[in-house]
């Protein structure tokens, strides 16, 4: 029986040992969050290594991943064609630095011969009910433009490659956008364009100025801090009830089994 | 006689033990392989997917507001209500055993992104709608009926358990190219003084292709 007690004693240790380490382990606090995206027309298929380790296999124009954590620090970041298995001088390589906390894009810019990467840091916050919204200059070759509602303001004035620019915050709905010289020639009809609420965007205008397309990603949704209280513990409290029931009855049985044979031992003798 | 009666308590112990330690097992088991996805201390290798205008994101109806809940492989059928974050900034939860809850600021279930449902594993007196949760498998279906009556179905990728305080919240609610929907609850052992479990569960599905 005192080695029974003596084995609960160490399991509720342990546990409490467990429970502290799960509170102390604050995961993501000393994380960044980094995507990467091919916004490069005529590059190939390319595989992304981060530190020498690949990450992504495989990656097309207009490919993004989602978002990776990575430790906060300096990071070796290289593109590689995708048959190059490696081998050979990467497309690129470039530093990376990221602050914990923080989201960041990279997005691999330009036509081949001039690759580059375009680093952005990304918003993960939005007032509630509304919506957020960025543009990327991402085309290589196409002039300077304004994005703004068709027939009204410019939202987002001398957009130049490879820029992104700062965000801005705008009621939910749906909008009749446009990418226009700043001459007011439409050179893309983005009308119709839906920005949902609690929401943050980046919308990349991309490919070449003749095949320009807009490239819509999704940097943030509303979230909580903490994962909800799904439960008030009624399951729990009838599973250790269970398991007494279940040792008492063992116990019980024990004693009574020692009874009876002591009893028969006696009516022998 | 007496021999009998302590066989039979004997057994009836065991019987009693064995069967609360097989939810313990499982439970173990489950977090078992959260280890395997939050040690490695750099989490990457996702897959690309594709952008997307290349699933004909027009030609498909938007989903409603979800407004039923059944996964037939686990017995659940129950209704949907909507809520939001409060002043803490946590997702609120039913203040019952029956109802489960969809986070409303984030996505409906069907769009595009991760939408997310969470219900009770306990209530105050005994097993809720999401008990049966960790038993559900790769493979397993969903059906989501919305507001006008549209059924949406999802498959279950994977079922994951987190220790408190370290559950991927970003990788649940967080943005996400394609049609995703992640179902919360709460196991692993019951801890009175901090009135909570000790882990939480994620089941992780993927809108069925027709």
């Amino acid at each position: 029986m005192k080695k029974v007690f003596a084995l609960f004693v160490t399991v509720v240790l342990l546990s409490s040992v467990f429970a502290l380490e799960a509170f102390a382990d604050n995961h993501g606090s000393d994380e960044a969050m980094v995507r990467i995206a091919h916004a490069s027309p005529d590059a190939p298929a390319v595989d992304v290594y981060v530190n020498g380790d690949a990450v992504v296999e495989g990656a097309a124009f207009k490919d993004a991943t989602d978002y990776m954590n990575l430790p906060a620090g300096e990071h070796e970041v290289e593109i590689d064609a995708a048959d190059a298995d490696g081998e050979g001088d990467p497309v690129i390589s470039s530093m990376l630095t990221v602050e914990a906390g923080q989201a960041y894009t990279v997005a691999a810019v330009g036509m081949l011969e001039n690759l580059d990467l375009e680093v952005a840091m990304d918003s993960m916050e939005v007032s509630d009910g509304m919506t957020k919204v960025r543009v990327g200059h991402l085309s290589p070759d196409a002039p300077t433009v304004d994005v703004g509602l068709i027939g009204g303001d410019a939202l987002f004035s001398g957009a130049s490659f490879p820029a992104i620019t700062d965000y801005q915050e705008l009621d939910a709905g749906t909008y009749d956008l446009e990418i226009r010289t700043e001459d007011g020639t439409q050179v893309l009809d983005l009308s119709g364009t839906t920005l949902e609420e609690n929401t943050v965007y980046s919308v990349f205008a991309v490919n070449t100025a003749e095949n320009l397309e807009a490239w819509v990603l999704t940097d943030y949704t509303a979230m909580p801090d903490e994962m909800p209280q799904t439960g008030m513990g009624g399951a729990q409290s009838g599973m250790d009830t269970m398991l007494l029931a279940g040792l008492g009855a063992m116990l019980a049985g024990v004693l009574l089994a020692g009874f009876a044979f002591n009893r028969r031992r006696s009516h022998q003798s | 006689m007496l021999g009998i009666a302590s066989l039979l308590l004997i057994i009836g112990g065991v019987v009693l033990i064995l069967s609360s330690m097989d939810k313990e097992r499982a439970e173990s088991t489950s977090s078992g392989n959260s280890e395997v996805a939050t040690s490695s201390g750099i989490q990457l290798k996702k897959e690309f997917s594709p952008s997307s205008d290349e699933k004909a994101e027009s030609t498909s109806p938007t989903p409603g507001s979800p407004e039923h809940i059944r996964i037939p492989s686990i017995g659940v059928d129950a209704p949907i209500i909507a809520t939001g974050l409060d002043e803490n900034n946590e997702m609120v939860v039913p203040d019952n055993g029956e109802e489960v809850a969809w986070f409303e600021p984030g996505r409906e279930p069907g769009e595009e992104g991760n939408a997310v449902l969470a219900g009770h594993v306990d209530d105050y007196s005994g097993p809720a709608v999401f008990f049966d949760l960790e038993k559900l498998q790769p493979g397993d279906e969903i059906t989501i009926t919305d507001e006008r009556d549209m059924a949406w179905t999802f498959i279950v990728d994977k079922v994951e358990a987190y220790p408190l305080g370290e559950a991927p919240i970003r990788d649940i609610f967080g943005p996400e190219q394609g049609r995703k929907m992640n179902l919360l609850t709460c196991t692993g052992l019951y801890d009175a003084s901090a009135g909570t479990h000790e882990e939480r569960l994620a089941v992780y599905t993927t809108m069925k292709q027709e």
